[in-house]
């Protein structure tokens, strides 16, 4: 993963060159600084920065995988890639419940608290789904 | 008659000991979706520095409302808590040399270092409560005072930034509930249950990053 770790770094270095340039280059401008874009500049080194780090603790915990290896075959990376659930009822309970959450915030608290009760039902039903009845564990 | 066999379906192995040499899909999937997170609070900082851009005066005037030593406690409270939140992620990723992770205690309550995930996490959970509390209180002192989300440009960005990140602090409580429902629930300590653990600290971890962003620009920078 040593790849991906070096595309986010290098893409970090550049933001976080680029940021102050754009500072001192507004600023210096009749306008004066550009507050928005700055900001804006900022978070986006940030999130280089986040994605960059996630990927070099992961290439350090595991070992290389098929896609960096050179004499991979494409048999290797087959396998079970991770749990799909077939289908599930959940997700629009709980966007039912959302909406109901929504506009309780617009009809009356009342509603919102309703709204409250149903939700704890529907994100439960979907996260605890496969740990109850046949899938229990 | 015919005997009774009780129903049950294999459980995945991806569920239980995950795919070897690759990283979780939960956690990349949370990686890029904070990232998205990451950019709605952008949006939310450039407003905010745009805004003081132009009302100079009226920032002067109202950040005198704020009472920073009460939110810098607050704050101390919430960075504290990530450190609990990762100590339980520690419990929960013990290595099998060490014993395997560590869903419960093996003490009594007293013992802090015979902890284990459930109590980090329990204890995480009510730091953000008491953070949160603390923040409901600076609101309601706040609007006594006349700073209210319609009183002023100012009142609108303070309310808009942390209360949006007030709502994502009551998520980051509701997840940490699911992911202790999830170890109730299950006889045994999955894999799928250690990699719910592990983003929802890499969430709560996020979202102090983000508090320690806005305690900056609003109670420091003003």
């Amino acid at each position: 993963m040593r790849a991906e770790v070096w595309i986010f770094a290098i893409c970090t270095f550049f933001f976080v060159l680029v940021t102050p340039a754009y500072w001192f280059v507004t600023d210096s401008s009749d306008e004066g600084p550009e507050w928005t874009g700055t900001a804006a500049l900022v978070m986006t080194a940030l999130l280089a920065a986040m994605v960059t780090m996630y990927l070099a603790v992961q290439a350090r915990k595991l070992d290389d995988r098929p896609e960096d290896l050179k004499d991979a075959e494409i048999a290797d990376g087959a396998g079970e890639l991770g749990f799909f659930p077939p289908y599930s009822w959940w997700p629009l309970w709980c966007a039912m419940t959302f909406g109901v959450l929504v506009l309780g915030v617009i009809f009356g608290w009342w509603l919102f608290l309703i709204g409250m009760g149903l939700g704890v039902l529907a994100l439960s039903g979907w996260v605890f789904e496969y740990y109850r009845g046949v899938h229990a564990h | 008659m015919a005997p009774v066999a009780t129903v049950s379906a294999a459980i995945p192995a991806s569920r239980l000991r995950g795919q070897h040499g690759r990283p979780d899909m939960v956690s990349v999937g949370t990686i890029i979706w904070l990232s998205s997170e990451l950019m709605f609070f952008a949006a939310l900082f450039a407003a905010y520095f745009t805004i003081r851009a132009a009302e100079v005066d009226l920032w002067a005037q109202e950040t005198t409302h704020l009472n920073v030593p009460f939110a810098a406690a607050n704050t101390t409270i919430l960075v504290l808590s990530s450190f609990t939140c990762q100590m339980g992620v520690f419990a929960a990723e013990r290595s099998a040399a060490k014993g395997g992770p560590k869903v419960g205690r093996s003490g009594s309550l007293l013992q802090v270092g015979e902890w284990g995930m459930r109590e980090w996490f329990i204890l995480t959970y009510l730091m953000g409560a008491v953070f949160m509390a603390g923040q409901a209180l600076e609101y309601t002192e706040l609007v006594h005072a006349g700073l209210t989300m319609q009183s002023s440009a100012y009142g609108s960005m303070f309310y808009l930034t942390t209360g949006f990140h007030g709502i994502h602090v009551a998520g980051g409580l509701i997840a940490f509930l699911l992911v202790l429902g999830r170890t109730y629930l299950a006889r045994r300590f999955t894999h799928e249950q250690a990699v719910s653990a592990i983003v929802v600290s890499y969430y709560w971890h996020f979202v102090d990053v983000v508090w320690i962003g806005l305690f900056a620009t609003i109670y420091l920078i003003m």
